[in-house]
């Protein structure tokens, strides 16, 4: 072998092998951010908790804001790297959870139900929430443990073969395109809601002429 | 050897180095974790003797947030950085703590009775939080100093990869107590509807 076809094994390892080390550090961190979002998510009635022994409203909005951003950013960034459940070539190629498409799906009606109701402040809307949470957990924890890092265990050959992605890339490929089918139901509905409120308050307000001025609102540099 | 081959191979290498690297240190990571851990639930005095020499009441809201914040978000970060412990294939694979997957089941177990108590105002939950935290980090600091760490005659039977046929049944105990835990945790916020037992009109009325 010349150094030529050295460096040509060497380029072409670090494209791929790049390729293949991104997609498996997602896959790595999955479990990591939604072990987070789960917790999070369960942990309300102890940050609430926590919230009612402020005895300032500032140090209490503080907190309750860092746990709405840190809860709900977590969420959001968990199905934005689920999104490589959706992509075909690594789903029959790399070792994913075989049902890891239906998972990010039900995290994403968990976003939509928070999107569409007060779910901090209905508790049937938390319990659903909640619901497609731990449904989505299920579907993720499941495989990725006893199927994705159980291929050395030959008492779970049977279930890792069935459960992984590119031992069982048919049945793996259907379900993405449902779970896609789903996903696409989902936003489309949020994406009308949105409109359809947007359209409501912003229409509202433009055919509303511009109340004059009464004598009870501050002029414009009358204390100075 | 084809110029294939060759790729093939430093492709498996620079995948499989690389995830060994990613939970070594981990791995490494995971002692200091654990002091931090301990340090602050071992803190509380400290932190509670400070907050009553504060003259304004703003900066004692903030010190008490700022502590809970950190002391709770480590024992999380615990938890999630423990999860390579309840996957047989690196159990196997790696040098890890044998009982490492225990010792984050108990963290977990700190992190249930925060939920479904108030240790820092109910004596039983802090002593609770306090046995399970004590009892993990025996879990994970004898076999980590004594096994992977050490070099006696028994360390081969603290270490995951050379003992792993404990290693992959205590990592099967480990995920059903996980499991049993994140059910009672679900079934209790899904029971109080995420809000904690004792309602106050005063949290409600603060939400809105």
């Amino acid at each position: 072998m010349k150094p030529d076809d050295i460096a040509t094994a060497i380029t072409q390892a670090l494209v791929q092998g790049g390729a293949q080390w991104l997609v498996s550090t997602i896959v790595a961190f999955l479990p990591v951010l939604w072990t987070m979002t789960l917790i999070l998510h369960l942990g309300r009635p102890y940050v609430l908790r926590t919230l009612r022994r402020c005895g300032l409203r500032l140090g209490a909005d503080i907190w309750w804001m860092s746990y709405l951003i840190l809860r709900d950013a977590l969420l959001v960034a968990t199905f934005a790297l689920s999104w490589v459940f959706f992509l075909p070539k690594i789903v029959s190629s790399a070792a994913l959870p075989i049902t890891g498409s239906l998972s990010a799906l039900c995290l994403l009606i968990a976003l939509a139900i928070k999107l569409s109701r007060r779910v901090d402040d209905d508790k049937n809307a938390y319990r659903l929430s909640t619901a497609a949470l731990v449904l989505g957990a299920t579907l993720y924890y499941g495989p990725q443990v006893f199927a994705v890092e159980a291929a050395s265990q030959p008492y779970l050959a049977g279930f890792a073969q069935a459960f992984t992605s590119n031992t069982n890339p048919g049945i793996a490929l259907i379900l993405m395109w449902i779970a896609l089918l789903g996903v696409i139901v989902v936003v489309g509905w949020m994406f009308v809601r949105t409109w359809m409120a947007a359209s409501r308050s912003m229409g509202g307000r433009m055919s509303t002429p511009a109340a004059p001025p009464t004598s009870k609102e501050p002029v414009a540099g009358a204390g100075q | 050897m084809s110029v294939q081959d060759l790729t093939n191979a430093i492709v498996a290498g620079i995948n499989a180095g690389g995830e060994q690297f990613l939970e070594g240190t981990l791995a490494a990571v995971l002692p200091m974790l654990w002091l931090a851990i301990i340090g602050l639930h071992l803190g509380r005095p400290y932190i509670l003797t400070m907050i009553d020499r504060f003259t304004l009441r703003l900066g004692a809201d903030l010190l008490w947030l700022v502590y809970v914040a950190l002391r709770d978000l480590l024992i999380v970060s615990g938890v999630v950085m423990s999860f390579m412990f309840f996957f047989p294939d690196v159990v196997v694979t790696d040098a890890l703590p044998v009982t490492g997957g225990l010792a984050a089941a108990a963290l977990f177990g700190v992190l249930l009775v925060k939920l479904m108590g108030d240790p820092d105002h109910e004596l039983f939950a802090f002593r609770l939080t306090s046995v399970l935290l004590f009892i993990g980090a025996l879990c994970y600091f004898v076999p980590y100093l004594l096994g992977v760490m050490g070099s006696f005659p028994f360390s081969p039977a603290l270490v995951t990869n050379t003992n792993p046929g404990l290693a992959v049944g205590l990592a099967y105990v480990s995920v059903a107590l996980l499991a049993i835990m994140g059910a009672i945790a679900a079934w209790y916020t899904l029971r109080t509807g995420g809000r904690p037992e004792e309602e106050e009109a005063v949290t409600e009325s603060w939400q809105r």
